[in-house]
């Protein structure tokens, strides 16, 4: 696999069918979520990521549980988060959980880190929203240094000090999991992704492409700053969100339903003008890979595209079926399109392999020296 | 001599609308005490009218759209500001709070505000004091000493018009100094650097 991954990101919202009123267990919903993933696979895709929640009206409040399970019922697939909550979660207990998972799936495991926006959880674990950025800093610091340093003394702000700790177990083939930090809106986490040089995932489906742009050009910049390479090499990621039928029409009306009563959309804008001002794409597979190709001219070369695809009380047979157009008609067109006129320097999605090779690399030149 | 942005926000809803007329008004008397101090004045109004279901939407998704979104960008980018409303049930019109909750954190920080209001009868007239001032005071806006508060009589009452004529005046006069003593607007972008330097950050400066 090289270039650009393409993958599937889900909130893992349990919410009612409004074409038939149902609602799904728990235990459909999760379990449905493993069946996405692995449909995600079979279906040629690269990624799965799964995002972390401690309120109704989600599920995934364990993602590396979840992952975990994937990974034993998966060959290829790359198991993600969209977000691990870098403010909520002890930063030593994210060290050890995905460095484990990292083993269990031979290396197939990276995370990308967020704040998280609901207010009431930050108490239920323990800590102040107002605290969010110190958080998000100050916890991957530590969460950093634990994954390439074997022993840590640490004193912060917000968990008790560290003397002479080893995170267990050790990152497989000493490689941490590569790490995106997701944001929406605040440029100091550009300005961290771009300090560490890790990726920066700018998830874009809500908001009008103006907003993002910026805020990927202040990451590319700051990135170039830092010195990890140039502003175009940098490790961006994007959101998506896509409905398709043959024939768009019936993928509108199909949809329609569901986004007027969706939680996150219902009572605002109609689908239309929700379509104009975001990514958000319900037509024919032709449509999705046009207005995706369209990223690129936006905001550069990237390296990974997830798109959501599971919401908004979908049924699971419908939401397999939309998997199964992107693996057939949609992500093998984008993957010969992206590569087109992609510069060389431009790096391919990193991986635990590419990682690997880079170290090795790295280590050998420092021995010839 | 430099051009000032004045912006101006009527939260006013009839065809014509006192509110806008206050408004119109308080610009031009701003306008013209600015241009007798040798500034030029560029003026953009605003008629929230015109952006209800805009509002109601970007309240609803986070982000404004179209047309509401340029017009919250002149807002952003004046070097003064001119807000009238009507008063509703003893307050602002809830169309002009939901104007000024859409409107970015931050951008009316140290900005010379005019503030006006519109009414069936003067017995509002202290809607300007007790339910403006402090929507504009926790905006951190420089709201103007004088406030108006045109009420019917003032627009047909004997004597009511020169005395409406004379507090816009003086209001105006108020705005446009406070605008001459600052430099010219230039909004802050949080998405231009410098950002705060990582190790600032890091440092939990």
């Amino acid at each position: 696999m090289s270039g650009m991954q393409f993958g599937i990101f889900s909130v893992g919202d349990v919410t009612p069918d409004p074409t038939t009123g149902r609602t799904p267990t728990e235990h459909e919903r999760i379990k449905a979520m493993v069946a996405i993933a692995r449909k995600a696979e079979e279906a040629g895709l690269d990624v799965f990521a799964t995002g972390e929640h401690h309120n109704k009206p989600f599920v995934p409040s364990s993602p590396t549980t979840m992952l975990g399970h994937i990974a034993a019922r998966t060959e290829r697939l790359v198991l993600s988060t969209a977000t691990t909550l870098i403010t909520t979660n002890d930063p030593v207990k994210i060290a050890e959980d995905f460095a484990m998972l990292q083993h269990l799936a031979d290396g197939r495991v990276d995370l990308m880190l967020g704040r998280g926006n609901t207010g009431p959880v930050y108490p239920w674990f323990g800590k102040d929203i107002r605290d969010g950025i110190p958080l998000a800093v100050e916890n991957y610091q530590l969460l950093h240094r634990l994954w390439r340093e074997d022993v840590v003394d640490w004193e912060g702000r917000f968990r008790t000090p560290l003397q002479s700790f080893t995170s267990t177990p050790r990152p497989m083939d000493g490689v941490p999991p590569f790490v995106w930090h997701g944001s929406i809106r605040s440029p100091e986490i550009a300005e961290q992704a771009a300090y560490y040089g890790d990726g920066f995932f700018a998830n874009n489906i809500f908001w009008p492409k103006e907003h993002f742009q910026r805020l990927i050009g202040l990451y590319r910049r700051r990135f170039e700053h830092y010195g990890h390479g140039t502003a175009e090499q940098a490790i961006v990621g994007l959101g998506g969100q896509v409905f398709m039928r043959a024939n768009s029409q019936d993928a509108i009306r199909e949809f329609r339903p569901y986004f007027d009563n969706a939680p996150v959309y219902g009572g605002g804008p109609s689908l239309e003008e929700f379509m104009a001002e975001t990514p958000l794409t319900v037509g024919s597979p032709a449509q999705v890979i046009e207005r995706t190709l369209k990223f690129r001219d936006h905001f550069g070369d990237y390296q990974r595209q997830l798109f959501l695809v599971d919401h908004a009380g979908l049924p699971l047979e419908t939401v397999l079926e939309q998997i199964e157009i992107l693996g057939e008609e949609v992500v093998p067109v984008l993957r010969r399109e992206f590569a087109i006129g992609r510069p060389a320097n431009v790096p391919d999605a990193p991986t635990h392999a590419s990682l690997l090779a880079a170290r090795r690399e790295k280590d050998t030149t420092e021995v010839a020296r | 001599m430099s051009t000032r942005a004045l912006a101006v926000v009527s939260a006013g809803l009839g065809k014509p609308s006192t509110t806008r007329m206050l408004a119109d008004r308080l610009a031009d008397a701003a306008a013209d005490a600015l241009r007798e101090a040798g500034e030029q004045v560029e003026t953009v109004t605003v008629d929230l009218r015109d952006h209800a279901r805009a509002l109601a939407d970007a309240t609803v998704t986070g982000f404004p759209t179209g047309d509401l979104r340029a017009a919250l960008e002149a807002v952003a980018a004046a070097d003064g500001l001119v807000a009238v409303t009507p008063v509703f049930n003893a307050s602002y019109s809830g169309l002009f709070k939901m104007f000024f909750d859409v409107l970015e954190q931050g951008v009316l920080e140290g900005v010379p505000v005019a503030l006006g209001a519109t009414g069936g009868t003067g017995r509002h007239s202290l809607a300007i004091d007790y339910a403006m001032r402090p929507l504009f005071a926790y905006l951190r806006a420089n709201a103007m000493p004088t406030g108006v508060y045109a009420a019917s009589e003032d627009w047909g009452g004997a004597g009511g018009d020169a005395a409406l004529t004379e507090r816009a005046a003086r209001l105006g006069r108020e705005l446009a100094a406070a605008i001459a003593g600052r430099a010219p607007a230039r909004p802050a972008d949080p998405f231009d650097e410098p950002v705060v330097p990582f190790e600032d950050l890091l440092a939990g400066r």
